[in-house]
């Protein structure tokens, strides 16, 4: 009984954690939608999951400091890509987004990193894995 | 107060960001610098003097910081060397960049504006303008001719292909005396070694170099708008990330004309800390 509380005791807990340290105040930005034909592209180094590796690398240099490290703490304002409503989002718009940023809400271009590695940066996102989002 | 300084070492060490500078010495692109964050850089112009001149090693220091994600403003502090002459201290800019469009365009447009309160000693040939630098007069002649300058740049900047490929337009005029305006130029273009990222943590991969080649020089004044009787250099360029908050830039440049030095040599060493804004406006009581 008492190992039974502890469980639960300690699920809740982790799920306390795992709500707190998402950004579910994070809302997208109603103008910023990436045009339909760079939505549409599909990540090229979709069938090659040892990129993956590489993304990771990238995502700890370029986003990590406004988006967290992927476990969902970041700044107030970044998008969480935990959650639904960017894991939702198509690769080609995700690629579109890191290419252009968002300069009015503080987000920058990645133009400057080679197409690969923005790509490389998309195949990454996927690995997190998204929580729903609290009601 | 005290507090602060006792802290500022944790908390730059603590900051440390991961962002590649660009190779380019004189040439702007436009990517700005990440807003919130401080690039800190320490680089130096010397050259192989011609016949009658004398060397010199001219260092400066930038500080530059990210307003916003399309408002990067820098401050420079430099000084020079002449063998056989003296050191002095040359002065200071303060320059703004402001990118006007939100989005990538295939030409990205950047306006330039910077406030120069140099003397004529100035030797790290940050842009050429005019006939360029005086090397020839001795530098205690040279410092007490002081110049308040204002500088304009066009910089039109493309990615295409992971080639960056930049051209700046420099319009200066100096408000001191009557030199009319002054024209220069530089363009280059520079690309990463490797487009995809290892997976592995190394610092001698291929994707943690950039390489490429810059070109600038003066075009004379509305007093004598020419080519001629102006400095122009070629010089190619290469940057290093030689450890997670640090490059390494390096270019030789080499003169085309009579007036320019045979050979050019730059270096640069530059250190970024992330989001210093916002945690300097936390230390001091601003909620995040």
């Amino acid at each position: 009984m008492r190992r039974r509380s502890t469980f639960v005791a300690c699920s809740l807990l982790v799920a306390l954690v795992t709500m707190l340290g998402q950004n579910p105040e994070y809302r997208q930005d109603p103008k910023w939608s990436a045009p339909d034909d760079a939505a549409r592209k599909v990540n090229p180094l979709a069938t090659r999951p040892g990129a993956t590796a590489g993304g990771k690398k990238l995502f700890l240099r370029n986003c990590a400091e406004c988006h967290g490290n992927g476990s969902g703490i970041e700044k107030k304002h970044s998008a969480d890509f935990l959650l639904p409503v960017v894991q939702d989002q198509s690769d080609g718009t995700i690629f579109w987004k890191i290419t252009n940023g968002n300069t009015d809400r503080g987000m920058p271009s990645f133009s400057k990193l080679p197409e690969m590695e923005r790509w490389q940066l998309v195949l990454y996102l996927r690995t997190l894995k998204p929580v729903p989002s609290p009601r | 107060m005290r507090f602060f300084f006792l802290l500022l070492p944790v908390l730059l060490a603590s900051m440390v960001s991961f962002a590649q500078e660009n190779p380019y010495f004189v040439t702007y692109d436009h990517h700005m610098e990440e807003p919130g964050n401080l690039d800190l850089e320490v680089s130096a112009t010397t050259d192989v003097p011609r016949a009658g001149q004398k060397y010199y090693f001219a260092p400066w220091m930038e500080f530059e910081y990210g307003v916003t994600a399309r408002w990067t403003t820098e401050l420079y502090i430099e000084g020079q060397t002449t063998y056989g002459d003296s050191t002095v201290f040359t002065g200071w800019r303060l320059e703004n960049r402001f990118r006007p469009m939100k989005r990538e365009h295939w030409i990205n447009p950047v306006l330039y504006l910077e406030y120069e309160n140099l003397n004529e000693a100035s030797r790290i040939q940050k842009e050429i303008v005019g006939g360029g630098s005086d090397v020839t007069s001795p530098n205690s002649e040279l410092r007490n001719t002081s110049a308040h300058e204002l500088e304009t740049k066009l910089i039109l900047s493309s990615d295409f292909h992971d080639w960056n490929v930049a051209e700046n337009f420099i319009v200066e005029k100096n408000l001191s005396k009557g030199e009319g305006f002054e024209f220069g130029y530089a363009a280059g273009f520079y690309h990463q070694l490797a487009t995809l990222a290892s997976g592995e943590k190394c610092r001698l991969c291929r994707e943690n170099f950039l390489a490429g080649v810059e070109f600038y020089g003066g075009l004379g004044s509305t007093l004598n708008f020419s080519g001629r009787n102006t400095g122009n250099y070629v010089a190619p360029v290469v940057s290093w990330l030689v450890s997670d908050n640090a490059t390494l830039r390096f270019s030789p440049g080499f003169g085309l004309t009579h007036e320019s030095s045979p050979v050019l040599f730059r270096f640069g060493y530059s250190y970024e800390i992330q989001g210093i804004g916002s945690s300097l406006s936390q230390l001091f009581g601003r909620k995040r």
